[in-house]
């Protein structure tokens, strides 16, 4: 079988007619269609096979005939080698070279003293207005800032790396793709460039110095750890993945704290029992998680040879789309998946991938996330929606609410 | 074969070859997880007690440091006897945790008080270390019938256990004993102390002011409280609302007014919901949630103190987070007192 009769089968055409305006503004309704009748199935505007559904997420991400390769858009704004597109000793060096201060040992070391005066300096800025915009006031700023301080960026304002994170993220997922395989908007990748130049302007001078005198911030350690003595990493090298960080590692805490309270929000009762017990913050999150994920669907495998995946018969080298975020609304693993509901079984989800590039911040992730939700909700226990406007989601690589009006009593 | 973990008060069956965190959440147990491969650390625990094989625990997320200090990965790890664990930072009370004991008081009175409310003085063989602010069980003779009452005491007030008690109507441990059949002198087992409804350890009390709100009896556990507060801190705000429904139902006010006369910043406001307040009395109408209200703009880095009926307890709730209490300083007790 050939991807072309495949997609032109008469009860899979409306596949073809899936356009990337449609997968950014809600990717759901097409993505609960794959799921039933094509779980594996080539997206013609994608350009590229995707896994929809827990089982086959699943299965590729860990199976031993697939390796990653970075999506087109992807590989075009990073360059290589970006952490999430290489395999081998490459993908060794870099795993290596990350993982270090992510480590569950060393985060609890310090993410308490770096996150929560953080999360507490926005609050202040706006605790007596009695409203604000939960996005781009608190859920944003907190997760770029404490992710700035740790990488080394002081001097990089909380702005700068948010608008960062949107042009490499745009730029990212501009996927459309023509019928000969070409980018269909290529105008859609300037921004990322002008972001990725701003980013080489500020942090070049950075590295100078720390090639020179190491400090205790994780590019510093990127360029140093494991070299041998008067060696470092070669920064077109840690490039790539330092954009891997300055997009996904910097945006998606925020995401999921917004989408959290969005989901808490929709559940009057369960906002109030959190609010009440905050040691229900780490369900809340992990429910918000699987309800919105922040990474719905920007990573790929690739087969290494051919393989029969669900019934469909793929070549060696065709590349494969993990959407995660389709994957966590599976009917087969969870009733009435697009309801937030912390009280539902809580069976693991995979929101932050699966296998050996599974994500390398989940530990760190998560307790910026608790942190920033534990300040919020106990500076502000009187926190309410303002429901004069509907919260609206973005996005289908990377998927969050473009902003929450909330109010209260001061 | 199949092994039990405790976590807390439920147990749950670990299978010989599954991991606990697959038992627990099968079981619909929460336990924190993310990953489910052992790399992110997320669903560490501690085996307080027990055997447990780490599997396939990395080092990088385990290390040997903290396998010797107990930790475990949930989700790699299988139990290899019965074991009872706990999840980490989820440890409630903090400090010290008084032991539970069954002693033998003696009835050194019995004394009506206000309207249908006792003040029963129970003398101990031997003191009993509890926190202010604690309850102890009663047994009614003859039966297995358990009732709750709180300690009007401060810790030092350790051999006479001060109890409040209200009749309920038909009451088997009210109408049918203490009201009635209990004399000074008979011998009662008490079990206790219990609950956790009570201030922090001294050295982390920050001595941020307080509003306790009692209905009723429910006045009996804040005494102790505000006055355990008041002596580590006699400068501290107390703001203390008794709600009641008429005069008749207010009790201890000379103690009140002492405290009010020793400590300048001790306020002791009486409510009454059935009966108007008279004219020139310090008494107010309605209850006591809506004058915390009235009377205090923000309640930002206050701690607050419910005990009484369910519906003022949870309107306390409501009224401390509107003034914007952080919900972790709200403390509330949470035995209900028997209705039978
Ligand atoms: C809520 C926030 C986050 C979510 C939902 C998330 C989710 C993900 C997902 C789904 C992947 C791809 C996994 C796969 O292809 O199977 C990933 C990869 C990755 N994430 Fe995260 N992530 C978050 C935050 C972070 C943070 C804060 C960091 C670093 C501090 C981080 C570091 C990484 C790295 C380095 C990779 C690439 C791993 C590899 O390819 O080997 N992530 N993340
Ligand atoms: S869930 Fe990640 S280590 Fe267990």
């Amino acid at each position: 079988m050939t991807t072309t009769s495949e997609t032109t089968t008469p009860d899979r055409a409306w596949i073809a007619d899936i356009t990337m305006t449609e997968l950014e503004r809600n990717p759901y309704q097409a993505y609960e269609r794959l799921r039933r009748e094509a779980p594996l199935a080539f997206v013609p505007v994608l350009g590229s096979y995707v896994a929809s559904t827990a089982d086959i997420c699943r299965e590729i991400a860990t199976s031993p005939d697939f390796e990653a390769v970075i999506t087109p858009a992807g590989g075009r704004t990073f360059g290589h080698p970006a952490i999430i597109g290489v395999n081998g000793d490459i993908h060794s060096d870099l795993r290596g070279m990350v993982e270090p201060q992510l480590q569950p040992v060393e985060v609890d070391r310090w993410v308490d003293d770096l996150v929560r005066p953080i999360a507490r300096r926005y609050i202040e800025a706006f605790e007596a207005d009695g409203h604000a915009d939960i996005v781009t006031q608190f859920a944003e700023p907190v997760s770029v800032r404490s992710l700035g301080d740790l990488l080394g960026l002081q001097d990089v304002s909380s702005d700068k790396l948010r608008q960062w994170f949107g042009q490499l993220s745009r730029s990212f997922t501009n996927a459309a793709m023509t019928e000969d395989g070409e980018f269909a908007n290529p105008d859609g990748f300037v921004e990322g460039d002008v972001a990725r130049a701003e980013i080489q302007a500020a942090v070049d001078p950075l590295i100078d110095k720390w090639i020179e005198e190491p400090a205790e911030t994780a590019i510093s350690h990127w360029l140093h750890d494991g070299m041998p003595p008067g060696k470092t990493r070669d920064r077109q090298y840690i490039y790539p993945t330092i954009y891997v960080y300055l997009l996904g590692a910097m945006q998606e805490p925020g995401h999921g704290i917004a989408s959290t309270l969005v989901g808490l929000f929709s559940e009057p009762e369960q906002m109030e029992e959190v609010v009440d017990d905050p040691t229900l913050i780490p369900r809340a999150v992990s429910e918000g998680m699987r309800w919105t994920s922040p990474i719905w669907s920007a990573t790929a495998r690739i087969s290494k040879v051919p393989v029969t995946i669900a019934g469909v018969d793929l070549p060696a080298n065709t590349p494969v789309i993990l959407s995660y975020g389709s994957a966590n609304h599976d009917t087969g693993v969870y009733d009435a998946p697009t309801r937030y509901d912390i009280k539902r079984p809580p069976l693991p989800h995979l929101a932050f991938g699966a296998g050996n590039h599974a994500c390398a911040g989940i530990y760190y992730a998560n307790h910026v996330m608790r942190i920033a939700l534990e300040e919020l909700l106990e500076a502000i226990p009187n926190l309410e929606r303002n429901t004069s406007t509907d919260v609206e989601f973005w996005g289908w690589g990377f998927r969050g609410p473009t902003s929450l009006p909330v109010t209260w009593e001061v | 074969m199949a092994f039990t973990a405790t976590v807390g008060n439920q147990q749950v069956s670990c299978g010989e070859d599954q991991s606990m965190l697959d038992a627990f959440l099968r079981a619909g147990v929460w336990m924190p997880n993310s990953c489910n491969q052992g790399t992110c650390g997320t669903c560490k625990l501690r085996v307080v007690d027990g055997d447990v094989d780490h599997g396939d625990s990395p080092a990088d997320t385990l290390t040997a440091e903290e396998r010797e200090a107990g930790l475990a990965l949930a989700c790699q790890a299988t139990l290899r006897s019965d074991s009872v664990v706990e999840t980490l930072g989820g440890a409630v009370g903090g400090g010290i945790t008084h032991p539970l004991r069954d002693l033998t008081a003696t009835v050194l009175s019995n004394d009506e008080i206000a309207r249908d409310t006792r003040r029963l003085l129970l003398e101990l063989p031997e003191p009993l270390a509890f926190h202010p602010g604690q309850y102890v069980e009663l047994t009614v003779p003859g039966t297995q019938l358990r009732r709750q009452y709180s300690l009007a005491n401060t810790a030092d007030e350790d051999k006479v256990l001060e109890l409040h008690i209200r009749s309920v109507s038909g009451g088997a441990a009210t109408e049918r004993w203490i009201f009635t059949s209990m004399a000074v002198g008979d011998q009662i087992p008490v079990t206790g102390p219990l609950g956790d409804f009570f201030l922090p350890a001294e050295d982390s009390d920050d001595g941020g002011p307080m509003v306790l709100i009692g209905g009723g009896t429910g006045l009996a556990p804040l005494i102790g409280l505000a006055r355990t507060a008041l002596s580590r801190d006699p400068g501290r705000r107390v703001l203390l609302y008794h709600g009641v429904r008429g005069v008749d139902d207010l009790y201890n006010l000379d103690q009140m007014a002492e405290l009010t006369k020793v400590y300048p910043a001790f306020t002791f406001v009486p409510v009454l919901s059935h009966e108007a307040p008279a004219a020139e009395s310090v008494h107010r109408a309605g209850f006591p949630t809506d004058h915390f209200i009235e009377d205090v703009d923000s309640a930002r880095g206050w701690s607050g103190w419910l005990c009484g009926p369910p519906p003022m307890v949870e309107a306390g709730v409501k009224a401390f987070k509107r003034r914007r209490m952080a919900p972790r300083m709200i403390h509330r007790e949470k035995f209900t007192p028997a209705t039978d």
